[in-house]
């Protein structure tokens, strides 16, 4: 009996004692600022906090948001059509906004720096802005090109040599815009001939592996020597070189995509207000003008603002094919098929 | 007094009018589970089968005659089998070895304590050990071994990864009822003559069967749900049904086909279950009808075979620790691989940057792991021990949740409760829910396990006595069945504290959670943060899980179960 008694007093303190806790702390959460804009940010938060901390130090206006990569940011905000969470989709490929137009979820806006961008760097009726430009590059392990007598690549067809076999790792076009971009650049590189295009991917198929889920996931194995190289965004492998990881950029000859990162304002967000001003603030020098401080190696959108000198150098002479918006939207979801059915499962 | 008997005795319908305790009970249960498990399933279905308000079974079908996914689906459910195999023989093997292995109490700490490691760090941990492990460049394989040109990618590491994560589940489900089943019997077939190998053939193991069942079909649904290690080991070889629905979902913005493809995984899901079920439910286990006091001990092994398992349990522990060591040294580290000067930086990163998620993942927990541990034995206690209409409907539907990958549930909610006038979207409450009728089924099984040892004429006894359904359970059923109670507690707050698959769907921006941030973080590169948060969760898990373990030690009365070691306090 006395047993009894004790597990049921038991039973109540296991209940209810978490439970006080958690209203404890429940109750300790300070209550939202009424400036506020909610935010789902494609940018890793090492780069988009920094941004979002100088804008509240410009505008008093604070900034709450959530990380997620380029897929599943958009899933979210389709998926909330009804009853938008956040005002703002900030960062990510100029594709997964070209995705985003087609399901409605977007409110066009023009912020006052739209004129002064170029044509590739804005959507025509303010769908969505670019806040920066990113190429791709070639990474490489120096062990692994040391150990096979191998000079970085510096051509598309250098990556397919035999000595890269099952050594390379890049993203999946599942869910990357990373490597819808690099398919894109592929097919720039082959005049938009797609069975050209095809065909290298399929010879350069032995070679990978593995496809990751995000851009810059096959970063770290390059940097390790779990792989020996990979096709990456400039800042993912510049990032990895930062960190003390033995690597090599190198860019091919033929030319190399280079795609627009965008912002956009959702279709009924709450905040329209603050979500503009948050739009006005980063498609302008006050934002772009901030990468090199935070050490952000994005290439910035607006004219009025130049690279970086340290990244400047690294892209002289490179050859890029912007990534054009309109073409790669009318095609994405067909092209990532026919990778999927041709390259990814052969 | 015999009218209530009566009532308890009866099997049907009957027996439930008169009891509005457990009436009410019943009602409360079916209605949660009809608004957090069916609904959201219904409401899924429903964005399957439409595509703009019209009916279309095109995405279905596209799903079902892709050669691919159906490679992907023998891939999962081979993953799944060889997993529950496995994880189920580890875990039957540390649990026998803890309960019969005559263990001095430290040992028994330290194994206790790194069996749940892998516990309670978030699945795709030991995924990323086992990247620095292994591979061209692997610490074992090229450092240590010389090997060149292994591959790290597919279903071996993928199995190796899932069964030492998730055999612990197996051990926490074995455990208890191992040590309840009296060693006396084993003693008294012993002394007719039996060897100790006949022992265990003929009397230990049937005994145990209901908890093997229980173990397999827990750790297969728990593999066949599992999207993070595949995400990260399985490679392009391997294709997964979960990792593609999640890829699915996540990446080419297909819900329709994405919904489908989980779909799919029900069926496996479910088909064992009902196996289990049958098989379980044709054998008869009654052990004990009460704990009796003043045992004499037996020793049901001998000392070769003791050593042999402790070897056996020993080199497990030894790569576990391994793995951790490893976790731990990363994160004290400025770059794993590339700069291996010491650092606190991480820490401080996670305690400042990260601090929001630290503390809404607490908040989470504390309150999913009480409700879920409540919801487990009351559900458990119901389906096994009261009749009426429609319990094993219940059991099942209680299941569903557990089942189903939990991408293909947290699309599910958030399709349900993103609109008036059930808005639950961008709450804590959305999150809590999901944990409880995620991970509440744990708590379900252990119940169910344990209470199919107990006689039925102990509560017989009890309302022959006079006392009412409520007062049986408090003063009978409960006490019997509180290490299935703080077993169902400790697992889910362990998975409210490292689960992701279904929440990475529902964290938002009020809520995020560690588990979120840490897979974030690996993605960007950021390890060092990564290993501080996986290091800070096992910490903290640790620390709660002591602590039941201590108020147990409290309670545990002389000639009781030793519930105290079920949780490794």
């Amino acid at each position: 009996m006395i047993q009894a008694r004790r597990s049921v007093r038991l039973l109540t303190r296991a209940v209810v004692l978490p439970a006080l806790f958690a209203i404890a702390c429940i109750s300790a959460i300070p209550a939202l600022a009424a400036d506020t804009v909610n935010v789902y940010s494609i940018w890793p938060e090492n780069w988009a906090r920094p941004m979002f901390e100088e804008f509240e130090k410009a505008t008093g206006i604070k900034v709450n948001f959530v990380r997620f990569s380029s897929g599943e940011a958009l899933a979210r905000v389709i998926a909330e059509k009804n009853n938008p969470r956040v005002d703002v989709l900030f960062g990510g490929p100029v594709e997964t906004f070209a995705a985003g137009i087609s399901e409605g979820v977007f409110e066009a806006y023009k912020p006052p720096s739209f004129a002064a961008l170029p044509a590739r760097f804005k959507h025509a009726d303010g769908q969505w802005v670019a806040i920066a430009d990113d190429p791709l590059v070639f990474m490489t392990n120096d062990k692994f090109l040391k150990e096979h007598n191998l000079k970085a690549p510096v051509s598309w067809n250098d990556l397919l040599v035999p000595a890269y076999k099952n050594m390379l790792q890049m993203a999946d076009a599942r869910t990357s815009g990373t490597a819808v971009t690099r398919i894109f650049s592929v097919l720039e590189v082959n005049g938009r001939d797609e069975n050209k295009a095809f065909d290298y991917m399929k010879k350069l198929r032995p070679n990978v592996q593995l496809y990751t889920k995000s851009g810059g996931g096959g970063t770290l194995p390059v940097g390790l020597g779990q792989a020996g190289g990979g096709i990456f965004f400039i800042v993912d492998a510049l990032d990895t070189k930062a960190k003390g990881y033995e690597v090599t950029i190198s860019f091919p000859k033929e030319g190399i995509g280079t795609a627009a990162e965008g912002i956009a304002l959702i279709k009924g967000a709450k905040n329209p207000d603050l979500g503009k001003k948050l739009i006005d603030w980063a498609t302008s020098p006050a934002m772009q003008g901030q990468f090199a401080k935070y050490k952000i190696n994005f290439v910035p959108a607006h004219p009025a603002v130049a690279p970086e000198p340290s990244l400047a150098e690294v892209l002289k002479g490179v050859k890029l094919f912007p990534i054009d918006a309109e073409y790669a939207g009318a095609n994405r979801k067909r092209v990532v098929d026919r990778w999927i059915a041709e390259v990814l499962n052969p | 007094m015999a009218r209530n008997a009566a009532g308890v005795t009866t099997a049907g319908a009957a027996g439930v009018h008169r009891d509005p305790v457990i009436t009410a009970a019943v009602i409360v249960l079916w209605l949660l589970l009809a608004l957090f498990v069916v609904y959201p399933l219904a409401m899924l279905v429903a964005r399957m089968l439409t595509d703009h308000g019209s009916f279309t079974t095109a995405g279905i079908a596209a799903v079902l005659t892709d050669r691919h996914q159906i490679r992907a689906f023998w891939n999962s459910l081979l993953l799944a089998f060889l997993v529950g195999i496995i994880g189920t023989a580890l875990g039957f093997l540390f649990a026998f070895t803890a309960a019969r292995g005559r263990l001095p109490p430290i040992l028994r700490t330290v194994i206790d304590a790194s069996v749940l490691l892998p516990l309670v760090s978030p699945p795709f941990t030991t995924a990323i050990a086992m990247i620095f492990s292994f591979g061209p460049r692997g610490l074992i394989t090229y450092d240590l071994l010389g090997l060149k040109g292994v591959t790290v990618y597919g279903l071996s590491s993928t199995l190796f990864s899932e069964a030492l994560t998730y055999f612990p589940i197996a051990y926490l489900t074995l455990r208890p009822i191992l040590v309840a089943i009296d060693s006396n019997i084993e003693g008294m077939a012993f002394s007719l003559g039996a060897s100790r190998t006949r022992v265990f053939r003929t009397v230990t193991l049937p005994l145990a069967i209901p908890g093997l069942a229980n173990a397999f079909l827990l750790l297969f649904a728990a593999s066949l749900a599992d999207f993070a290690t595949p995400l990260i080991l399985a490679g392009n070889q391997f294709p997964v049904l979960p990792t593609q629905a999640y890829l699915q979902i996540t990446g080419l913005f297909d819900l329709r086909g994405g919904a489908a493809l989980s779909f799919v995984l029900l069926v496996p899901a479910l088909v064992v279950f009902l196996l289990q079920r049958y098989w379980v439910s044709r054998r008869f286990y009654v052990t004990i009808t009460g704990k009796g006091a003043g045992q004499t001990p037996f020793d049901s092994i001998s000392p070769v075979v003791r050593n042999v398992l402790l070897a056996a349990c020993a080199s497990v522990t030894v790569v576990i620790v391994y793995f951790y060591a490893l976790l731990l040294y990363a994160s004290l580290v400025m770059a794993l691989g590339a700069n291996h000067a010491f650092t606190l930086q991480h820490y401080r990163a996670i305690f400042t940057d990260g601090v929001k998620a630290i503390r809404d993942t607490l908040i989470i927990a504390s309150f999913a792991m009480p409700l879920g541990g409540l919801y487990g034995v009351l559900l458990g206690y119901l389906v096994t021990k009261k009749a009426f209409a429609g319990r094993r409907t219940m059991e099942l539907v209680s299941m569903i949740n557990y089942a189903l990958p939990g991408t293909i549930v947290g699309i599910a909610y958030l399709i349900a409760f993103n609109d008036p006038p059930l808005e639950l979207t961008g709450t804590a409450l959305i999150i809590i829910a999901c944990y409880v009728f995620r991970y509440g089924p744990t708590g379900i099984r252990a119940t169910v396990a344990m209470l199919q040892q107990i006689d039925k004429s102990l509560e017989e006894a009890s309302a022959g006595l006079g006392a009412g359904s409520a007062t049986t359970f408090r003063r009978v059923t409960l006490p019997l069945i509180m290490p299935a109670f703080f077993a169902g507690l400790g697992v889910v707050f362990i998975r409210s504290m490292t689960a992701i698959s279904a929440t990475i769907f529902l964290v938002s921006i009020g809520w995020t959670l560690i588990t979120v941030k840490i897979l974030e973080n690996i993605t960007e590169l950021s390890l060092g943060p990564a290993a501080a948060f996986s290091v800070l969760v096992v910490v903290i898990v640790f620390v709660v899980i002591a602590a039941i373990g201590r108020v147990l030690r409290f309670f545990r009365a002389p000639g009781a179960m030793p519930m105290t070691s079920l949780l490794g306090g």
